[in-house]
């Protein structure tokens, strides 16, 4: 295997007026205008917490019109603007505004910039020994437009007309055209935030690839790499390809809502249009939210099973095989949109190809436990329920993916469930296993363990209690994207369900709270950590925690892939990438 | 910490993941099927429901075959005193086991999907009861065939509030279709229905039938036929987002027996007629139409 | 080597490789952009029955935007002398002067076309999808020309200090394939607007 290596050469600087700032390290360098990797990274990690508490609320908001439609909100009900509600209670409209801005909110607020800005920024250089990012003042660009995109997307709430309310999926020609939504400004802001929020994307991934390609330390190669950093590399190759569509159609819509051109009108124009580009990106976008969660899952596993991951190439091939499949896919949006029905059918034999590489990861983590000796903390615990989670979700898409059953399930609240069980019980849990396991080395201190098992079985119990019923809403017939849905006589007897879901969605919210207070209370009084808490055998862990500016004391040589744990005739049942094995160490060559 | 005790937690975990299911009974009122879905009753349902039902079996068992092992090895695996993880980097001959077995599964699903799939999109029978079906902003309007049994011709730009459902002027078949806001259909009797939007995209969904098809405006979607097997009273919802009142655009469906279809459809045929000679000119669609072409 | 000695300078330079690197990552990324927009206009043409669908709306001038287009890729050629001239340790003034110059003067004479077309009937909401398309396809490629013009009046002003020697011009580099790419989506802009 060749080392093509290439450590990071400073250029001379003949101007020397840089040399100030690291010594004075003052408030605004540090916290606000940083080029740190890691200090963006965390930068990353707070805000989205920021927004995860909005999109959340915005999901009670939800929660609460569907359980008691056309009651008053208690306590902030009459808060509300006069767009979203009268009286304290919600309208029609206004709900309309929560689902599109909670979608909107938690994928490009939270997810992708708390999986891919958060631990991307976080973990990416230390894990393959360099001392920073590839362009660090692109990386604290991108950073700040992410800032400017989520601060234009929730002041549209304010705007005359208020927020968008055409779902995060924005059809056109409702949402294209300001007489049928009645929400100009709040789209076109929509449309404005996703198009800054691309260029923060666009900008880190330009990133990530340039970094990962060219400032791996000495003997990194690409397949000693750790799967996390496969997993972001891969990502970022899919939000640099898939994120420019999107942008090119916001911008399209865009000048249909506001200079009146005709491109997703119904007359002259094509309204299907939008839906293919959209989904052109919206499909890889779902892979973009679940890759990273996948890669850092594949991280926690082999650590707390004390064994090396089970088929590393083939969960590299597998991540690989669904970037690449994942720009084919899309059309299983559209089975029932009108798009032409053969092309429907060839997308439901890509849709359930592109299963096959997820059945591989699948098998793999399973493999991974088979024989190990596994502790059951709560970073996990939370990996491991990932894995199931992501399962039960995984499966449902297979329903839909059969363009028969997708004629009764399309837009149902079955659909909501699918979403949910990957997005929350994937990408969301395996940020939360992220976030406990790599918390000591953020802040060197460790989280509460008991806490976060009170968080972990809270979590776990209330989300499934909150989404597993909706399979059955909406196998019963509810539609999904319904302010009240006891309008419909077929809906009325599920009612129940739907009060019942709403009970434990607030007790999901609330479980949120333990986590938070852990968060918040370990950062002061958490146990000192130490370098290397969990006998972990990446670079990250060489280092202090956390660690100083520039990382490494000296570049690392790196001499063994990410995963030997537990490797016959070593004393340690660890050995970390960057030691040479010791004599009598048996270590199998793959 | 005392494994036993995480163990037993796992163990009550399972349990609440079946109890979760188990809420549903709160619903208690579809026994019909295994998922509480509401009575089908359309031909082509039944084989949806079928499949639906394959494919429920298959991901069922997949689920609890993994899960069982998963658990087995959650609890087998533990760390114990003294216990030391197997080391092993994979094994090739499984990957390419669990790759080609969910493979061939998926290549036979999506065969046996796509079949069904042409079989539900067949050509509707040249007898079919044919319905125009319009979805606005935010309501539905239905337009049956006069006694030539011909829906007039539609061209989608001339939709307007007098021409409500875009005829064209010339086509004479069309000056004798009624119009309904209620969909009624005779019972056993294959219905072809023509889907068209005024403004944005709506789309038509009963989940009795098990039949979602968007209506996109500018467009005819001509594909859909269905044929019910029983009498009773539907609702037909628009679930696809459309703006303020997508709630709530609904329509009534009633599937009768056909004598009491032909009853509904002559005195429906009788009270157009009666309009058009009463010469209110203006409501009619040919001259309304015509008009509207000289205005613009 | 200790990559903390690394981070000492804030923002550290990437070696020219490096940036290069990341400048084609980029401009993949710009590709696919463009793609969206060719692709999207591409689908709407072909499902119009005519072209342009009515036979109201102007045509567009082929003649003198083919003009335009050899002025924009003669402006990759003097781009490239520039270029070639700094390498060989000259200065290159003269030629990033010519470049900036094409450069505008495509950018004036788009303009130009623009109003043109706008009187003749033909503006963002006039003409369907055909003024649809042509406005935001070449606004879209207009902003993109304005942004490369302003990285080389910047390359030329800093320049004119001597700022880059045959060894270190690495901004110049980027700025160039930047430059060509701009010039290269234009050639199929051209070509899928104008001429078929
Ligand atoms: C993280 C996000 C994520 C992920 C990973 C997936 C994964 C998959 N999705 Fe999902 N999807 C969404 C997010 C995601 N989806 C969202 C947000 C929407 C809704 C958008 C909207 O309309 O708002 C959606 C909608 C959606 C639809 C459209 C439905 C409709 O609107 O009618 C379809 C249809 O095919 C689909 C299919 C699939 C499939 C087949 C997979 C597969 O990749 C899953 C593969 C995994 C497994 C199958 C499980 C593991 C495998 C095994 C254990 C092996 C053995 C299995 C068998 C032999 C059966 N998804
Ligand atoms: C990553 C993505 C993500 C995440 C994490 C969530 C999280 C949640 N979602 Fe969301 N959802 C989507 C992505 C996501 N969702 C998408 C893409 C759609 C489709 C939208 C569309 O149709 O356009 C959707 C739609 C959607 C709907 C359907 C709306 C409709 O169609 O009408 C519902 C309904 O129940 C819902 C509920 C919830 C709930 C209860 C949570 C909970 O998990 C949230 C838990 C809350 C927190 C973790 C935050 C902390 C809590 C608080 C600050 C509140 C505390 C206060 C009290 C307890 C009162 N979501
Ligand atoms: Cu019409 Cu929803
Ligand atoms: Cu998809």
């Amino acid at each position: 295997m060749s080392t093509s290596v290439t450590t990071f050469v400073p250029e001379s600087h003949a101007d020397s007026h840089h040399e100030g700032h690291h010594q004075k390290q003052n408030f605004f360098f540090t916290y606000i205008w940083s080029v740190d990797h890691k200090m963006i990274g965390l930068q990353y990690l707070w805000t989205s917490f920021a927004f995860l508490l909005l999109g959340g609320l915005l999901a009670m908001g939800i929660r609460y019109q569907l359980a008691y439609p056309g009651v008053e909100v208690p306590l902030i009900g009459r808060l509300l603007p006069s767009t979203i509600a009268t009286d304290g209670i919600i309208l029609p409209g206004g709900y309309n505004m929560f689902f599109t801005m909670h979608a909107t909110v938690m994928v490009f607020l939270v997810v992708m910039p708390l999986l891919i800005g958060g631990f991307g920024n976080y973990l990416i250089p230390l894990k393959i020994g360099a001392g920073d990012m590839a362009f660090p003042t692109l990386n604290a660009m991108s950073y700040w437009l992410y800032v400017v995109s989520g601060i234009i997307i929730v002041a549209s709430f304010f705007v005359p007309g208020g927020a968008a309310a055409g779902g995060w999926t924005a059809y056109a020609p409702l949402s294209s055209t300001a007489a049928y939504n009645q929400t100009q400004l709040g789209q076109s802001l929509w449309c404005v935030g996703l198009f800054i929020n691309g260029l923060s994307s666009i900008a880190g991934a330009t990133n990530y690839i340039t970094t990962i390609i060219n400032m791996r330390a000495p003997g990194m190669t690409m397949f000693r790499l750790p799967l996390s950093v496969w997993a972001l590399f891969i990502t970022a190759w899919l939000l640099l390809l898939a994120v420019p569509v999107l942008s090119a159609a916001a911008a399209m819509l865009t000048t249909d809502l506001n200079f009146g051109t005709t491109f997703f009108a119904a007359q002259g124009g094509q309204p299907l249009l939008w839906q293919h580009l959209f989904w052109f990106f919206g499909h890889p976008e779902v892979y973009i939210m679940i890759l990273p969660a996948m890669g850092l899952v594949s991280e926690i596993l082999p650590v707390f099973a004390r064994k090396p991951i089970f088929g590393y190439k083939a969960m590299v091939w597998a991540m690989v095989a669904i970037g690449f499949l994942g720009f084919i896919v899309w059309g299983h949006h559209m089975f029932v949109s009108g798009m032409n029905l053969t092309l429907a059918a060839a997308f439901s034999v890509s849709t359930m190809i592109i299963a096959v590489p997820s059945a591989i990861k699948t098998f793999n983590w399973m493999g991974t436990v088979w024989r190990g000796s596994i502790e059951f903390t709560t970073p996990m615990l939370f990996a491991l329920a990932f894995v199931s989670m992501f399962v039960i979700g995984g499966l449902s898409g297979i329903f839909m993916a059969s363009t028969p059953v997708d004629l009764f399930v399309h837009n149902s609240y079955f659909i909501v469930a699918h979403i949910h069980y990957v997005l929350f019980g994937g990408s969301l849990f395996g940020a939360f296993a992220a976030i406990y396991f790599w918390y000591p080395k953020m802040f060197g201190r460790m989280m509460n363990d008991t806490l976060g098992k009170i968080h972990f079985f809270a979590t776990f119990i209330f989300f499934n209690l909150t989404f597993f019923p909706m399979h059955n809403l909406g196998l019963g017939g509810m539609m999904r994207r319904i302010a009240d849905p006891t309008v419909y006589d077929h809906l009325r007897a599920l009612q129940p369900i739907n009060v019942f879901v709403s009970w434990a969605a607030f007790g999901m919210g609330l479980s949120t709270f333990i986590f938070l207070w852990n968060f918040i209370w370990s950062l002061r009084h958490g146990k000192p950590a130490g370098k290397n808490p969990w006998h972990s055998t990446t670079l990250e862990w060489t280092v202090p925690s956390p660690p100083g500016h520039g990382n490494f004391e000296t570049t690392p040589t790196v001499y063994n892939g990410p995963y030997e744990y537990s490797v016959p005739g070593m004393d340690k049942d660890f050995l970390p990438q960057d030691e040479k094995a010791p004599e009598g160490a048996r270590l199998e060559v793959h | 910490m005392n494994m036993n005790k995480t163990l037993t937690k796992i163990f009550w975990l399972s349990v609440l993941l079946v109890a979760a299911c188990a809420t549903d009974a709160l619903a208690g009122v579809r026994d019909s099927n295994l998922y509480w879905a509401p009575e089908c009753v359309t031909v082509g349902g039944k084989r949806i429901d079928s499949l639906l039902n394959f494919i429920f079996y298959l991901t069922g068992a997949v689920f609890f075959l993994t899960q069982i092992v998963y658990i087995y090895y959650l609890v087998k695996y533990r760390k114990r005193p003294g216990s030391k993880a197997y080391y092993s980097h994979g094994n090739n001959k499984l990957e390419l086991i669990w790759t080609a077995i969910p493979t061939a599964i998926f290549i036979g699903l999506v065969i046996y999907s796509n079949r069904l799939w042409s079989e539900l999109h067949s050509e509707p029978p040249a007898d079919a009861v044919k319905v125009d079906i319009v979805g606005y902003q935010f309501g539905w309007d239905m337009r049956y065939p006069g006694a030539d049994g011909k829906l007039g011709k539609v061209d989608t730009k001339l939709y307007s509030t007098e021409n409500k459902f875009a005829i064209v002027p010339d086509d004479a078949s069309g000056s004798d279709d009624f119009s309904s806001t209620e969909l009624v259909i005779p019972v056993g009797k294959p219905v072809h229905i023509y889907l068209h939007s005024r403004d944005v995209i709506h789309s038509f969904y009963v989940p009795e039938f098990r039949l979602y098809q968007a209506a996109v405006p500018g467009r005819t979607i001509a594909w859909v036929w269905f044929e019910t097997t029983k009498t009773g009273n539907f609702q037909l919802a628009c679930s696809q987002i459309c703006g303020s009142g997508h709630y709530n655009m609904k329509a009534p469906i009633r599937v009768v027996t056909q004598e009491e279809f032909d009853k509904w459809q002559a005195g429906k045929i009788a009270a157009k007629a009666a309009e058009t000679q009463s010469a209110a000119a203006p409501s009619d669609p040919v001259l309304v139409a015509q008009r509207n072409k000289g205005e613009q | 080597m200790s990559t903390a000695a690394l981070a000492a300078h804030e923002t550290p330079h990437a070696p020219p490789r490096t940036a290069i690197f990341g400048m084609t990552i980029f401009l993949a990324s710009e590709a696919m952009l463009f793609a969206g927009l060719i692709g999207g206009y591409i689908v709407l043409r072909l499902s119009s029955p005519a072209w342009p669908p009515s036979p109201q709306y102007p045509k567009l001038p082929i003649l003198l935007t083919g003009i335009n287009t050899v002025f924009l890729i003669t402006s990759s050629f003097t781009y490239h002398f520039a270029e070639a001239a700094v390498k060989k340790g000259k200065k290159g003034l003269f030629w990033l002067f010519v470049t900036v110059l094409l450069g505008a003067t495509f950018l004036v004479i788009q303009g130009f076309e623009w109003s043109h077309l706008h009187h003749e009937g033909l503006w963002f909401n006039k003409g369907g999808v055909y003024g649809s398309s042509f406005f935001v396809l070449t606004g879209f490629h207009g902003a993109h020309v304005a942004i490369g013009v302003l990285m080389i009046l910047i390359a030329f002003l800093r320049q004119l200090g001597g700022a880059y020697t045959a060894q270190n011009h690495t901004y110049l580099i980027l700025a160039g394939m930047y430059w060509h790419f701009v010039d290269v989506v234009w050639v199929f802009l051209y070509s899928v607007l104008y001429l078929i």
